[in-house]
């Protein structure tokens, strides 16, 4: 305990995770308030720290025949800024903190904290997002769904580094994102909303709605999307109300200070409803 | 304890430090400048934001080992150049400060939008101030002063 080492490279980073029990820093925008002390004195760190924000070699996009890479030292700015990043990420992250936060704030960062209102993680499960971790012992990939288990918890062993996100390629009509708040910047979501289809004539070929703020983590249900694919936009108009109460219990939306339960749940039906009644009709 | 390389305000130093230091408590207690202030001490309230490579950042949520090797400028050094000259006479003219302790932030974030979009529409300007609050001036005045600077600096801005 006690230990601070800045890591200049991947190899650096993962050999000091393999010796020392430490809290990852990437950009520290939200560790940094976590461990936050009275003005001039060091933040409050119970454990060894590692910071990896200067790890060049993780600061990189691309994109190859897997999909699209972000680096874990990639900041939020440089995301919604980059030629690659997929439109309904960029729509999240500009909607996301504010710019000065975003100048050096990270996606594994949103992750790892793995907030019931981390905005990106919405978009991550989505798009199906995968994680690279990466430690001494080898590479594991996880999904973002499977690797934020609820609130706070996290599916990262001592040893390991989110290294970069991985969205795969796909192929949709439509991708939406929608965000309910008190304010446009910095506000923390009451909840949030990304949906993405494809129709295949009169009929849904596939669909994907996930859910932020209104559960212990960013929720998807498989098990509705797959009723609802290979439905025609004709039935899907005559069971909208049906589908809209079916969502309202995938959910489960708890009392803050940012918003109510009820209020949570009315909204997120009334977008659902929306969507769907929008999208028998065909789309758009 | 760790040695950090980087630039503050056009001088090179290599510091020991604690590398979670913030770098707001190094510019304001190490470095003795106070231009720069702490507001929220959270993020919320931009008071406090410096640029990083160009870039308004947070000075209270970045720790002194993520600095390393970058560029640092305060409103301490800010003052001096003609961006912010054209700047405060148009935050001057608009009324765009009152009691003045978000305006140090303010004009660094203005530097920041201005820098990299020196011609901005309304709404690209309440974006780019967007995480900077102000309590006296209700916001309108900070606005119209930076389209008042994006006008009167002329191609000041435009990519040299």
């Amino acid at each position: 305990m006690g230990q601070k080492i800045i890591a200049r490279t991947l190899s650096e980073a993962i050999e000091a995770l393999a010796k020392y029990d430490c809290n990852i820093v990437a950009g520290g925008s939200d560790i940094m308030l976590q461990k936050r002390n009275t003005a001039g004195e060091l933040p409050r760190f119970e454990k060894d720290v590692l910071f990896i924000a200067n790890i060049e070699e993780l600061h990189k996009e691309y994109v190859d025949e897997e999909g699209l890479h972000i680096g874990a030292t990639m900041t939020l700015e440089e995301i919604l800024r980059h030629e690659l990043t997929p439109n309904v990420l960029k729509d999240c992250l500009k909607e996301l903190a504010s710019v000065n936060i975003r100048h050096f704030a990270t996606l594994p960062g949103n992750i790892a904290n793995a907030s019931p209102a981390g905005d990106t993680i919405v978009v991550d499960i989505l798009l199906d997002a995968k994680l690279k971790l990466t430690s001494i012992r080898g590479v594991r990939y996880v999904s973002a769904e499977d690797f934020v288990q609820g609130v706070r918890k996290i599916d990262l062993a001592k040893d390991e580094l989110i290294e970069e996100i991985i969205f795969p390629k796909y192929d949709f009509d439509k991708l939406i994102w929608f965000k309910v708040g008190s304010r446009k910047a910095e506000s923390i979501s009451k909840l949030a909303f990304a949906a993405a289809y494809k129709l295949d004539g009169e009929k849904i070929a596939s669909i994907r709605l996930a859910f932020g703020s209104v559960f212990m983590k960013a929720i998807r249900s498989h098990e509705l999307e797959k009723e609802l694919e290979g439905m025609s936009l004709k039935e899907l108009g005559s069971r909208v109300e049906e589908f809209t109460e079916k969502y309202g219990k995938v959910i489960s939306p708890i009392d803050d200070q940012r918003s109510t339960k009820s209020y949570r749940l009315e909204v997120t039906k009334n977008i659902v409803r929306d969507f769907l009644t929008t999208l028998a009709k065909g789309g758009n | 304890m760790a040695k950090i390389k980087f630039t503050l305000n056009h001088k090179k130093l290599e510091v020991e430090v604690d590398p979670s230091r913030r770098l707001l408590d190094f510019i304001r207690e190490d470095m003795h400048l106070s231009g720069t202030k702490e507001g929220c001490g959270e993020g919320s309230c931009g008071a406090c934001v410096v640029l990083m490579d160009g870039y308004s950042v947070n000075s209270c949520l970045i720790p002194m080992a993520n600095v390393e090797g970058h560029e640092i400028i305060t409103i301490d050094e800010f003052k001096n150049t003609k961006e912010f000259e054209v700047l405060y006479a148009a935050f001057s003219e608009e009324g765009g400060s009152q009691c003045g302790f978000c305006t140090p932030g303010m004009i660094i974030a203005s530097q920041s939008l201005l820098s990299h979009n020196p011609h901005p529409s309304e709404e690209e300007i309440r974006a780019g101030l967007a995480g900077n609050l102000c309590r006296c001036t209700g916001y309108q005045a900070i606005i119209q002063a930076v389209k008042l600077a994006s006008e009167i600096g002329g191609n000041l801005w435009d990519k040299k």
